[in-house]
């Protein structure tokens, strides 16, 4: 044991020399335009260390697509407006003000004067203007292109004078301000040749020099090590200041660790060798309260997160020759009373109480209470019934026979198959809840858990699946972002994909109501509009809503300005903010390695 | 020599036919890289599917496998989707990690998996042996990952070594002893977790065939002549009962990329383990396929050596091979 | 204990094991996929002899959820019968049946084992999983075996071009993504496989990929057996391949053999989860060693809930009664032959 406590005096002073070579935060010039945060005034110095699950792949904002890569990413840069985490609502970030034109179309940004990258160049506007023309050429195949293209015509960015810049929309586009939101303002001086050369996805690789990469985040890349870690370290130069008007971020570290999943994210929790986690799973969850009376960590559960879990099934126009098998059971799944009945019969509590541990919230629609702007209160919330389904299905003429097998109108026993895929417990176990739920109805139900992609190729490509189990939703609780869910051509609409034309009136119904919510700028008019979406789904099932899991989080008690939220990034989104508490700073870091 | 000679060639010949497997198993699979976009409402199949084409995933199989075939010749293995960046580096850059953390737990794992073997089978039904075979049992049925997280567990609740990784934060200030002891302390759990997966298997073979050997009347012979217990052992009875542990110690260097990708995993070790597994299931062909290739290229060295042992440690089988030409 | 003692007390073991394990509808409380949702993760029932009253028959209590997991409602006392009526099942999947060994009225609930997330009992799916993984765990140890001796003797015994196409053959099994095979193969099957279709699928891949190793090792020692001197005495007086193979070589295959079986069958029974994660295992809800024991890979699991190590601990028993029984058995037939 004293061989350990010596080595953790080594690990302290080293940690002390660590600090003593991070950046100190720039003087503030009176030119800087810089934004006040409100929120405790933190103490500078220290280092936080995160788990990562996996490793990033990519430290270039235009081009990663894997959620590991953008959780670093999003430390080391700035967007022009932000959604901000807690009231889910806009505000300036890297624009300090815009204006909208009346119709909607035209958004004009005032910048933010006299603020600098991370390696001190000036920011302007050539570099939004530059930057938006990464995220909009095609041979870069960036995923942010899509938001910013509508009809098939993109949008237009025009520089005004050196800080102001307009953006013209091709057509109105409800609450516009938000595409803004993650959209990662890059500096022109360091990135134009590589763009110029033709090679910019290969820009900004994990082995690029920290003085080849800059951005207008609280922090910037100090070191990557293979397969170990991403060290950040402050950015002197950001453009946010606290109330005393000193230069924000309080940490002089920021200290990435890839870890291996989400198990080792909380054992390294626990043992102290991270400071904070997100995304726990409610077991995790639950083991790390038993602990918390003796550790002192701070966990919070946030309520409802906004992703939801469905059960879907195959609506496709499938080859009846080829797939005859299920072409044969749409006959019942298209039936809205089976869809309904199986509803019915499921029981969201257990789910609720087996699968999240209470830490989670039943759904009977796409948005759930996690979403407190959109949420359609008027959504019935039925009690789980036997009877009903069974009075549905005999409506619909299906029948029982001795051994309480449910047979459909034509005699056939129902059988059928659940896919989901096999990484995923959670939804393995709902798999097995409805499974159950269903024998209830005289229905034989089979789980078949598979890979990710292979399940994904079913859904998306084949078509050759009958039921799934799958989640959606998780970023912006605005309803734009779900459009191609909803919409009949959407390439989300995943039970009957590809559709020429609404396949039914109610989807037709849902098209023309989404087309309006999204060009209707009246919040009150569209929550109307998106309110009979919700309820037109509700009532025609063509997912089964099962049920969305509490938002968990964690960290050290130590931590200063700790404001999780139920968006994404969870705990890191005020990393400019977060600091150690001086108090505890020293002792603490006795047990961190 | 010429024997030697054979082999290599027959190797080159194996590592086409395995990349061409390789080649045809991924092109069977379905899904692929850019596949979990879809599921992203926000991203456009069009996107996806220039993106598709910019990687040359829509062209036929031979293109791409000729392809990969003159990028392999000329070091880079093909190109990571994921990484945007050529294999062979990412590959190397873990492999070295990958190397100290089996070399050292093979090393151990015979070091004490011999002599146990040995221990065992001379004490057979006594104390050493009645103890030896259940903790086998154990060791061989619950599997490494369970073994692994458990381990972990403990560890969580003991804090005597750091729980995964290999290096602590500021290593590169520390002085040379420091980081070796640094690495050292780091590699305590995951090189356990190896050696006692490892040595039960070694100790379970070498027991078997040394009690073989113990059985054969020459062995009994020479007890009676009063040859002592060691001398006995290490000097007449371990040559003859070599031959399995030959095998096993081919599997052993074959193994040294690819049998520790689960400990690796799930301590965090900074190997080829979570590399292999974030591009086997999200579709990273390249890399898997390079990875599939650098290992096979290791258990060919392996069995190679293995064979070459045979022929050393067994001069009859040296005469069978002349005899047959 | 003198060897034959052994034999005939291990014999005996095993052969009550595997009778329960073949009985597990009678022998098991309840159905393996009944749950039952207010005992999700209950603890093993304690069993009573004594309350306030004074003493009993067996009886347990109910558990009831607790803000700390489950706490005994001493209310109501419920007695342990034998022989009892409770859940239908089928005695060697054919004889309907509902009586079981033992059992206590509804809506109590005896869980020997303590139940798992869905508050099934999890003593009654160690029985019912058994049947599975025992029979994928021997028959797929059985063919790979089977199929390594045959290689591995060809190899070895004829040595030149034989060896090296059959060794170049297991290497490129060895190192072949089967990740991918097995999501491709997966596409090609129907969406949901019967028990039995499952069954042999796990022993076909298993024994596909498996052979190669073992194939090696045999190959080693054929190799060095045909070049011992009576062997070479046998031929030169006339012995037949078959004969020489027979009576001199496949003996010296033996213990490997045996220590290879040993290895192989836990790793069997726990490879059958690794082919669940395509869809090609057994699937819910029904029971097997092996996906019982994946659940132990969570970490909150493995910490929170001891009992459901019992799969572990079965996997880990019935390999030490297999191991003793070979280990005494192969000394035993060495003994009386050398005699």
């Amino acid at each position: 044991m004293r061989s350990i406590a010596r080595l953790t005096v080594v690990v302290c002073l080293l940690a002390a020399s660590g600090w003593a070579a991070a950046p100190a935060p720039a003087a503030i010039n009176s030119s800087e335009d810089l934004q006040r945060q409100d929120g405790d005034v933190g103490q500078y110095g220290g280092r936080l260390v995160i788990g990562q699950r996996a490793e990033p792949k990519t430290l270039n904002p235009v081009t990663a697509t894997d959620a590991v890569s953008r959780e670093v990413i999003g430390r080391c840069h700035a967007d022009l407006i932000s959604i901000n985490r807690m009231s889910q609502k806009t505000e300036p970030a890297l624009a300090e003000s815009w204006k909208t034109s009346p119709d909607g179309r035209s958004f004009t940004l005032k910048l933010r004067k006299g603020i600098r990258f991370s390696d001190g160049q000036p920011f302007d506007a050539d570099d939004v203007v530059f930057s938006f023309n990464l995220y909009l050429d095609e041979a870069i195949g960036s995923p942010q292109r899509d938001l910013l293209v509508m009809d098939g015509k993109p949008l237009v960015v025009t520089k005004l004078d050196q800080y102001t810049v307009r953006f013209t929309l091709p057509r109105p586009y409800a609450a516009a301000e938000r595409l803004f939101d993650g959209l990662a303002m890059l500096p022109k001086h360091l990135l134009e040749k590589s763009y110029h050369e033709g090679h910019f996805a290969q820009a900004w690789s994990l082995n690029s020099a920290p003085a080849e990469i800059a951005g207008l985040g609280p922090f910037r890349l100090k070191q990557y090590v293979t397969g170990q870690r991403i060290v950040l370290e402050r950015n002197p130069y950001y453009w946010k200041a606290d109330r005393n008007n000193q230069r924000l971020p309080y940490l002089d570290e920021l200290v990435f660790l890839f870890v291996g999943g989400e198990d080792q994210q909380v054992m390294r929790f626990e043992a102290g060798e991270t400071d904070m986690v997100s995304r726990l799973s409610s077991e995790n969850y639950s083991l790390l309260t038993k602990e918390q009376s003796r550790s002192g960590w701070q966990l919070a559960d946030l309520g409802p997160s906004l992703e939801y879990n469905f059960l879907v099934f195959n609506l496709n126009d499938v080859n009846a020759g080829k797939m005859g098998e299920i072409a044969r059971k749409q006959a019942w799944f298209r039936d809205l009373k089976f869809r309904q009945a199986a509803s019915a019969a499921i029981d969201r509590d257990s789910i609720v109480r087996l699968v999240y541990g209470t830490r989670g919230t039943a759904l009977w629609g796409n948005v759930g209470p996690g979403d407190k702007l959109w949420m359609n209160q008027s959504i019935p919330h039925p009690q789980r019934s036997l009877d009903a389904a069974r009075q549905l299905l005999k409506s619909a003429g299906f029948s029982w026979n001795g051994s309480g097998q449910l047979l459909d109108p034509s005699g056939k026993p129902v059988e059928f198959t659940i896919v989901t895929s096999s990484s995923n417990t959670q939804r393995i176990k709902m798999a097995t809840l409805i499974q159950d739920d269903l024998s209830h109805l005289g229905m034989q139900v089979h789980v078949v858990p598979l890979d990710f992609r292979a399940m994904l190729d079913r859904v998306f490509q084949s078509f050759d699946y009958e039921a799934a189990i799958m989640g959606l939703g998780g970023g912006d609780p605005d309803p734009n972002p779900e459009m191609n869910v909803w919409m009949s051509n959407g390439a989300t609409h995943i039970w009957h994909l590809n559709e020429a034309q609404p396949a039914t009136s109610w989807e037709r119904e849902i098209d023309t109501l989404m087309q309006q919510q999204m060009i209707t700028l009246n919040y009150a008019k569209r929550k109307q509009l998106y309110d009979r979406v919700q309820q037109i789904i509700a009532e025609n099932v063509p997912f089964i809503f099962l049920a969305t899991p509490d938002v968990l989080v964690g960290a050290k008690s130590q931590i200063g300005n700790f404001h999780p939220a139920v968006l994404d990034h969870y705990t890191l989104w005020n990393a400019d903010q977060l600091y150690l508490r001086a108090a505890t700073r020293g002792v603490e870091r006795a047990g961190i390695r | 020599m010429t024997y030697v000679l054979q082999r290599l060639l027959r190797s080159i010949l194996l590592l086409l036919g395995v990349s061409l497997l390789c080649f045809l198993f991924t092109e069977m699979a379905p899904g692929s890289f850019f596949d979990e976009m879809r599921l992203n409402p926000q991203i456009s199949p069009e996107t996806i599917a220039t993106l598709r084409s910019q990687y040359g995933m829509n062209r036929p199989l031979a293109v791409r496998y000729s392809r990969w075939l003159v990028s392999a010749i000329r070091g880079d293995f093909g190109y990571s989707v994921a990484y945007n960046a050529p294999v062979a580096p990412l590959l190397w850059t873990r492999a070295k990690n990958t190397l100290l953390l089996t070399l050292t737990a093979t090393f151990l794992t015979w070091l004490i998996g011999v002599p146990l073997g040995l221990l065992t089978a001379s004490a057979r039904g006594k104390f050493a042996d009645k103890v030896a075979t259940p903790v086998s049992c154990f060791l061989l049925s619950v599997p490494e990952i369970v073994l692994a997280v458990g381990l972990l567990a403990l560890v969580v609740r003991w804090r005597v070594v750091p729980v995964g990784g290999m290096m602590s934060l500021g290593f590169e200030d520390l002085s040379l002893w420091e980081k070796i002891r640094d690495i050292a302390v780091h590699m305590l759990l995951p090189v356990s977790i190896l050696v006692l997966g490892g040595v039960a298997i070694i100790e379970r073979h070498v027991r078997a065939s040394v009690i073989e050997v113990l059985d054969t009347p020459y062995i009994q012979a020479a007890r009676g002549l009063g040859i002592g217990r060691v001398r006995l052992l290490f000097r007449h009875v371990l040559p003859v009962a070599a031959n399995p542990a030959i095998s096993l110690f081919g599997f052993s260097i074959a193994a040294l990329l690819g049998g520790s990708l689960v400990v690796e995993v799930v301590t965090g070790w900074p190997g080829l383990g979570p590399l292999i597994l974030d591009a086997t299931m999200s579709r990273d062909l390249y890399v898997v396929i390079g990875a599939v290739l650098l290992s096979a290229v290791f258990m060919i060295a392996g069995n190679l050596i293995a064979d070459l042992m045979l022929l050393a440690s067994d001069p009859r089988i040296r005469a069978g091979e002349s005899n047959a030409t | 204990m003198r060897p034959k003692a052994w034999i005939v007390v291990l014999s005996a073991l095993l052969a009550a094991l595997h009778l329960a394990i073949l009985a597990a509808g009678f022998i098991a409380p309840y159905d393996a996929a009944s749950q039952n949702r207010d005992l999700s993760y209950a603890p093993p029932t304690h069993v009573h002899l004594r309350d306030a009253s004074g003493w009993h028959l067996p009886f347990v209590y109910r558990w009831i959820p607790d803000p700390d997991g489950y706490r005994e409602d001493t209310s109501t006392r419920y007695p342990i019968h034998f022989f009892t009526r409770g859940e239908a099942h089928k005695i060697l999947w054919i004889f309907p049946s509902n009586l079981h060994l033992f059992g206590v009225d509804e809506p109590g609930r005896i869980l020997i084992a303590g139940a798992d997330s869905f508050g099934r009992d999890e003593f009654s799916r160690l029985l019912y999983g058994g049947q599975i993984s025992l029979a994928v765990g021997l028959l797929a140890t059985f063919i790979t075996l089977a199929a390594a001796t045959v290689v591995g003797t060809v190899a070895g015994y004829f040595g030149k071009w034989a060896d090296e196409f059959l060794m170049a053959l297991g290497e490129l099994f060895l190192c072949l993504p089967w990740f991918y095979f097995l999501v491709g193969a997966r596409a090609f099957l129907p969406l949901h496989v019967s028990a039995a279709g499952t069954f042999l699928l796990l022993i076909i891949v298993i024994g596909i990929i498996g052979w190669a190793r073992p194939a090696r090792l045999i190959r080693g020692i054929v190799l060095s057996a045909r070049n011992r001197n009576y062997v070479l005495a046998a031929r030169g007086f006339g012995g037949s391949n078959f004969y020489l193979l027979r009576r001199h070589i496949l003996p010296e295959t033996f213990a490997i053999l045996l220590t290879q079986a040993a290895l192989l069958i836990p790793q069997y029974v726990a490879a059958e989860a690794t082919l669940s994660f395509f869809g090609l295992g057994v699937s819910e809800p029904v029971p097997s060693w092996g996906n019982m024991l994946s659940a132990l890979q969570q970490y909150n699991v493995l910490v929170s809930y001891f009992w459901l190590l019992a799969p572990a601990a079965a996997l880990v028993i019935t390999s030490v009664m297999y191991w003793l029984l070979a280990d005494v058995l192969h000394h035993w037939i060495q003994s009386h032959s050398i005699n």
